[in-house]
């Protein structure tokens, strides 16, 4: 079992000591991170932004009406504490043919992390996550005086089953991403199940936190939401976000599924609704959103995947391989130190994501832009990478 | 390309796009009417056809943004794809933003989803059950109802006889505290202390109990008439122990929004930073309160507007036997010899609606926030008809 600081200093960063206070001051983009590489600054026009597993196109007209809609005749409802929350709920659950005491909001999946790791680890019952992994949860937990276990991957990136399993015995939260970020793998929903029952069976109080923050963006043919088995099971959670497939990182919203049991506890420990922390552009932009046909996300998806096989292709092409990613960013052996790679990326306009140690010698994040960045974009990395990655192909 | 408030009304105003605003608000309001209605909750009365509701419950800023916030917002739609830490201005700007308005630097600010954020974070971070919380009663509950949930100690001094925080019984309750709550001016009593009383009072306490923080709520700041009132940001960045608690949910017209923050010493609110929820605040959060930053002369005026209207309601209670506090906020508490449920419930049935229960004072006072003077115009004819009636129901005779 390792606390924190040995969970940070296993990953390979040191100044174990400013941890905490950065986490909480800059979050998860910026947390651990953040000791490697200066604060990020706004994207200025025309530079190509894949840092940050962003939609490039945004949410759509829809959204942006309802958005405007919510200003209301005069633009005076934005004075308003919102009662909208309420909406918002019955929107999801309706979409997800689950009941609205399945579900709670959160300002982005953060809060929803935030509320899961509080409620669900403790001095002596740790969370559970894999290197590298999103770090919201390590950093919560870590603030907490929480200990973290932290999981290495398989030869593929991928979630190693087996040996999350072992590290969850006596646990009290796993932190299972799937998609995982950063390294874009997905574990089959099949494998996904089984290892749910297997950490039950084994670990009967740990409780799982199912992250689908890129659920949409999976083509794997054996894909599957794990919302069905989380309202009938007290010890599996189900994470999601607006701010991925539906385009809306900037104006916060996130939610969980769950057994009513522990989506009432997750409200009231930090329930977010009416004066809370969720916003009413927010609260109205997502009833737009999840009200929207299936075809939303079945574009944005073919849409990523085009780009997702072009990007993929050009870096196999010159004999630099990715794992099999599963979302909208891939997770590539570039052969050398990403710290190189960004720098010299950014200076030709391009910015790539931050360092993910243990990785940080080898492998870059990359998110997706749209096809016509990702066609510049990989004629910077053509250049920034030399001469001696030109394409086998070509 | 910022679309003057003309501009604006023009896109929304249509008859489409305000149908579908009716319908979406309509929406959230059945969810809301059917919430109040479940077995158990407060129910209010569905409104006959006509009559439009006028909500001054919740000391909301009845006219909004300013112009220029809700620009920054059309202006930010091409960002809504973009974390707060992408776009352009960044929440990293925002800070910079208040701390400019203030001179001090970023590390003196914490940003909070609303001040709320900030509240919970500070008895989270400064209360245990060993060190208690400090507060009013009647005052802002955020504080007290965390206190409660975490079973931390709490000790709730009433107010004073004016309804004003009680300086002398706060101090005597300080040592041995983690945190000391003070909202000046106080919601829902809207009585403010000076200046000269919050330095007394930060000094008396901080010798009683070196160890406690002092969080002074002046979510109403804008709102102050009195000219013994000032700021305690001062106060707070040159004194360990202290901050001070803003929002832009009142004079500012965002309370949809969800903005507030913290200023204080860096050391002093450095566990609020470490406790705050990572991107709280909005991209369009994050422009539109810089834009209302730039836009003083917003804020200037919805004081104007407030006290003009405050003293008209003032006035009008005054005329009608009740007796208002002080006020100094936008909102008035005010003495109406009779339990507050039974007048909220018979303004609601006229479409006013008026605030909660504030015990120790649920059976004689309500909290009235100050909407337009039209609004308070309308309000003041349902308050003298409800008042009038339920002295005669006193008799036996009322039809209600």
């Amino acid at each position: 079992m390792l606390t924190r600081r040995d969970f940070v200093q296993a990953a390979g960063i040191g100044a174990a000591g400013a941890l905490t206070s950065m986490i909480g001051a800059r979050g998860r983009e910026h947390a651990v991170w953040s000791l490697l590489e200066p604060t990020l600054h706004a994207v200025e026009p025309g530079i190509i932004c894949l840092a940050s597993n962003e939609n490039p196109v945004g949410p759509g007209k829809t959204v942006l009406d309802a958005v405007r809609t919510a200003f209301g005749p005069t633009g005076a409802q934005p004075g308003r504490y919102s009662g909208a929350a309420s909406a918002l709920t019955e929107e999801i659950a309706k979409q997800f043919k689950v009941k609205t005491e399945n579900v709670v909001l959160g300002c982005g999946s953060t809060q929803i992390l935030r509320s899961a790791t509080h409620l669900f680890t403790a001095k002596d019952k740790p969370l559970v996550g894999t290197i590298p992994t999103y770090e919201e949860c390590a950093g919560y937990a870590s603030m907490m005086g929480h200990p973290v276990t932290g999981v290495a991957l398989d030869s593929e990136f991928r979630i190693d089953l087996d040996k999350m399993a072992n590290a969850a015995k006596g646990a009290g939260l796993i932190f299972y991403c799937n998609p995982n970020n950063p390294t874009a793998t997905y574990v089959g929903a099949r494998a996904t199940r089984e290892f749910i029952a297997r950490v039950n069976r084994e670990s009967p109080d740990t409780t799982i936190l199912v992250d689908e923050a890129y659920f949409d963006y999976v083509t794997d043919p054996d894909h599957d939401t794990h919302v069905p088995i989380a309202i009938e099971n007290p010890r599996v959670l189900v994470a999601r976000t607006f701010s991925k497939a539906y385009g809306m990182a900037g104006l916060r919203m996130g939610y969980a599924i769950g057994h009513p049991d522990t989506i009432k506890k997750m409200a009231e420990w930090d329930g977010g609704g009416g004066a809370g922390s969720l916003n009413v552009l927010a609260l109205h932009a997502g009833i737009a959103a999840i009200g929207q046909p299936p075809d939303f996300t079945a574009n944005e998806r073919a849409r990523n995947t085009a780009v997702r096989d072009f990007t993929m292709k050009w870096f196999a092409d010159r004999g630099m391989k990715p794992t099999n990613a599963q979302a909208n960013f891939m997770f590539v052996n570039i052969g050398r130190p990403v710290k190189e790679f960004r720098e010299a990326c950014k200076a030709k306009g391009v910015l790539v994501a931050r360092d993910f140690p243990p990785f940080e010698k080898t492998h870059c994040r990359l998110s997706f832009g749209t096809m016509e960045e990702m066609q510049k974009a990989v004629a910077v990395f053509g250049e920034v990478l030399g001469k001696k990655v030109t394409a086998r192909a070509a | 390309m910022p679309l003057s408030r003309r501009g604006f009304l023009r896109i929304v105003g249509s008859r489409e796009e305000a149908f579908s605003g009716a319908l979406i608000a309509a929406r959230g309001l059945e969810a809301y009417y059917a919430e109040q209605q479940a077995p158990g909750a407060r129910s209010r009365p569905v409104l006959p056809p006509g009559v439009e509701e006028i909500r001054i419950n919740s000391n909301e800023n009845p006219l909004g943004p300013g112009r220029l916030a809700l620009d920054a917002i059309l202006g930010k739609f091409p960002e809504a794809n973009r974390y707060p830490f992408n776009s352009s201005p960044a929440d990293t700007n925002l800070v910079d933003a208040i701390a400019a308005k203030y001179k001090v630097k970023p590390e003196n600010v914490v940003l909070g989803a609303g001040s709320q954020e900030i509240l919970k974070n500070a008895v989270r971070a400064f209360t245990s059950p060993e060190r208690h919380l400090v507060t009013a009663a009647p005052t802002f509950e955020n504080c007290t109802n965390t206190a409660k949930k975490l079973k931390h100690g709490l000790k709730e001094i009433k107010v004073d006889a004016n309804f004003r925080l009680d300086i002398q019984p706060m101090i005597d309750a300080s040592p041995g505290a983690g945190l000391v709550f003070f909202n000046n001016p106080n919601n829902p009593t809207a009585t403010v202390h000076g200046a000269k009383t919050v330095a007394d009072f930060v000094a008396k306490v901080r010798s009683l109990a070196p160890q406690a923080v002092i969080l002074i709520d002046e979510a109403y700041h804008d709102y102050v008439t009195d000219p013994s009132y000032e700021s305690a940001i001062p106060l707070a960045l040159a004194t360990p122990n202290v901050f001070v608690a803003r929002t832009f949910s009142k004079a500012y017209g965002m309370a949809g929004m969800r903005i507030g923050y913290a200023i204080g010493r860096a050391e002093t609110i450095k566990p609020l930073a470490t406790l705050k929820m990572p991107y709280n605040v909005s991209v369009f959060g994050v422009a539109a309160a810089i834009a209302s930053l730039n836009d003083p002369q917003h804020v200037a005026d919805e004081r104007e507007r407030n006290t003009k209207v405050r003293d008209f309601t003032v006035q009008a209670l005054t005329s009608l036997g009740c007796k208002p506090t002080e006020s100094q906020g936008n909102f008035v508490f005010v003495d109406i010899a009779r339990p507050a449920k039974e007048f909220r419930e018979a303004c609601a049935k006229s479409g006013v609606m008026v605030g909660r229960d504030f015990p120790p004072f649920e059976k004689t006072h309500a909290r009235i926030s100050i909407g337009t003077m039209e609004e308070m115009q309308k309000a003041v004819d349902v308050f003298r008809n409800v008042l009038r009636a339920a002295t005669t129901t006193a008799g036996g005779k009322g039809r209600f």
